[in-house]
């Protein structure tokens, strides 16, 4: 069995997409035999109010019958815009959303801002994970309208020391940290607290190459499959897991990865 | 004709809905169906899958790759290979010093020449050289063609590929029948289309235009643009070089952006692209797989065009 714990739905403003909607990601996971896809909507990271992208997916999600069923739904929330506290609770309770997105640089907000530190606790007394990301897209290709957060420039994409402090603030909150592409290095201290807190990143992003690494330095709970389809290819985030070797994981290990990591964090 | 009936229609449904992707699906209902019936045709739509089958199918060159200086190269690169079933690797020490004399280029294609030595089944071998040093390169590229190797590695950033140092180099490597293969960036920044960060990028790094003109001039030559996954602006490069029969692409780069190896097929065609890695290997096999290419097209990115040219300078792999 496979989970998905990284797709969207929507539009990037800056180049069209494919398999950008419920029903063609359904075709994409009947085809690549993944049975459940965690799914957000992209345009949360753009509309001011990110609340209309939401109800968009929830809308749509609801148009799917039987099929609504092969989706876990996250929810986008802007902690520094009016009317969030009511949003998260709209989310969870009419739209079913299962977790929470956030987009510190798209939203221009700090990652130890108290309204999203606020957001965080709030999402953590509803023993629902919120999900931060390293980065959207490959900011050598970025539109000039895009943010400004540029690899080999002085502000650079973010690793995991721009995303720990969150962590820090708020220990016993349940992460999601996805596409992951960029360092994953933090001082002793602070790689201490991280390895206590309760984490899930997907394969979808590069670092992941050494997956069979990471999982003895990481331990094997900590990593799911994901894509970050459809932006990236659907396929390389399971290739990382499907070509690890037995004596980097075995059969157990592997499902794991597969699903049962995200099956446990997601209390599914 | 032995075909199940609700599979085939569950695809069938499922194929409609995609045509429909860009009508945003809410409420909408396949015209002719209840609701309830496409209910159950989506739910029994999953497939298994055994992607490592999949892998595994194909015969690879990877058509860019690298060693390095540490002490765990070329087995590393060698150990990713075995797993994702690649036959071949074309690596190269890629130049990246400047000014890149000929002792610095001597230098390092000795590294490449120790490695194809030592795994001869496994490694091709690619010269780098700079023309700014014209008849020190062409004797590079007698005594590393001497030595085995098949043709210009990754060659970098000290002179652009349509500068008047490299004609006499170009004119060589045609002689020769080899693949001109070189280092390029979408543009000379970061940041995207329009850059405005410089990125430090060198001067003469070779862009798309930069190609085109040099592909024009030498319409005999066989280009190859190196990495349309590594960051640069893929459907800029690719619609650049429709028109330019003599230009291929290789696909390596870290970037596995969902798209880019169909969009690359239909604007330059199935026989213009070479499966690479640029060490990336995860994104180089995967964005391939993931592709909507047929099986008869995925075969020639991942193998057969590149071999095919090869086999035209006599170097082929059987």
């Amino acid at each position: 069995m496979l989970i998905d714990i990284n797709a969207y739905v929507g539009h990037w403003p800056f180049m069209q997409l494919k398999y950008n909607n419920c029903a063609s990601l359904v075709e994409r996971m009947n085809k690549f035999g993944v049975e459940l896809s965690v799914i957000s909507n992209l345009n949360g990271i753009f509309y001011k109010n990110t609340q209309s992208a939401n109800r968009e997916l929830y809308e749509e999600l609801k148009s799917l019958g039987k099929n609504r069923k092969r989706f876990i739904p996250f929810g986008v929330i802007n902690p520094i815009y009016a009317g969030w506290q009511y949003d998260l609770k709209e989310c969870v309770e009419k739209f079913g959303m299962k977790g929470f997105r956030v987009y510190p640089k798209y939203h221009d907000y700090e990652i130890t801002d108290p309204s999203l530190i606020e957001l965080v606790k709030s999402v953590r007394d509803m023993n629902l994970p919120v999900a931060f990301n390293y980065k959207m897209v490959d900011s050598r290709q970025r539109s000039w309208m895009d943010i400004d957060y540029v690899a080999y420039t002085l502000k650079p994409e973010w690793s995991l020391k721009n995303i720990f402090p969150i962590i820090k603030a708020v220990p016993d909150a349940k992460y999601m940290i996805l596409n992951v592409t960029n360092s994953m290095q933090l001082d002793e201290a602070d790689a201490a607290l991280f390895n206590k807190a309760n984490v899930l990143m997907d394969t979808s992003g590069r670092t992941l190459n050494s997956l069979g690494d990471l999982l003895k330095t990481q331990g094997k709970e900590r990593f799911a499959f994901g894509t970050h389809s459809p932006i990236l290819d659907y396929l390389t985030g399971m290739l990382r897991i499907e070509a690890l070797r037995a004596s980097e994981a075995d059969a157990s290990v592997k499902e794991l990865l597969r699903s049962g990591n995200a099956k446990k964090f997601l209390e599914l | 004709m032995n075909i199940d009936r609700r599979k085939f229609v569950g695809r069938s449904v499922a194929g409609v809905a995609g045509m429909l992707a860009g009508s945003h699906l809410k409420g909408m209902v396949v015209p002719g169906r209840r609701k309830e019936e496409q209910e159950d045709d989506f739910s029994s739509g999953l497939q298994q899958y055994d992607l490592m089958k999949e892998v595994m199918k194909y015969r690879k060159i990877d058509a860019h790759a690298h060693i390095y200086w540490t002490k765990d190269s070329p087995e590393t690169q060698l150990n990713y290979g075995r797993r994702l079933g690649i036959e071949k690797q074309v690596i190269s020490r890629y130049l990246d010093v400047m000014p890149g004399t000929p002792e610095q280029f001597r230098k390092f294609n000795d590294l490449t020449i120790k490695a194809i030595k030592q795994y001869p089944g496994q490694l091709l071998g690619g010269f780098v050289l700079n023309p700014a040093y014209k008849q020190e390169s062409l004797d590079e590229i007698k005594r590393c063609t001497d030595a085995g190797m098949i043709g210009p590695g990754e060659l970098y950033y000290q002179v652009k590929i349509n500068d008047p140092k490299y004609y006499p180099i170009i004119e060589k490597l045609i002689d020769l029948k080899m693949i001109i293969h070189s280092h390029a960036e979408c543009q000379l920044g970061v940041g995207g289309y329009r850059m405005k960060y410089n990125g430090h990028k060198e001067p003469n790094t070779s862009i798309p235009e930069d190609f085109v003109d040099i592909a024009k001039r030498y319409p005999e030559g066989i280009f190859q643009f190196a990495h349309i996954g590594m960051g640069g602006d893929w459907e800029y490069e690719c619609k650049m070089f429709r028109d330019y029969p003599n230009i291929y692409v290789d696909t390596s780069g870290s970037n596995n952006a969902e798209n880019m190896i169909d969009f690359a097929v239909e604007h330059l065609g199935e026989d213009r692209l070479f499966f690479a890695s640029d060490n990336s290997y995860y994104q180089g096999v995967g964005k391939i797989l993931a592709s909507n290419l047929t099986e008869a097209q995925k075969k020639k990115v991942f193998f057969d065009n590149y071999n095919n040219l090869l086999k035209k300078g006599g170097r082929g792999v059987d």
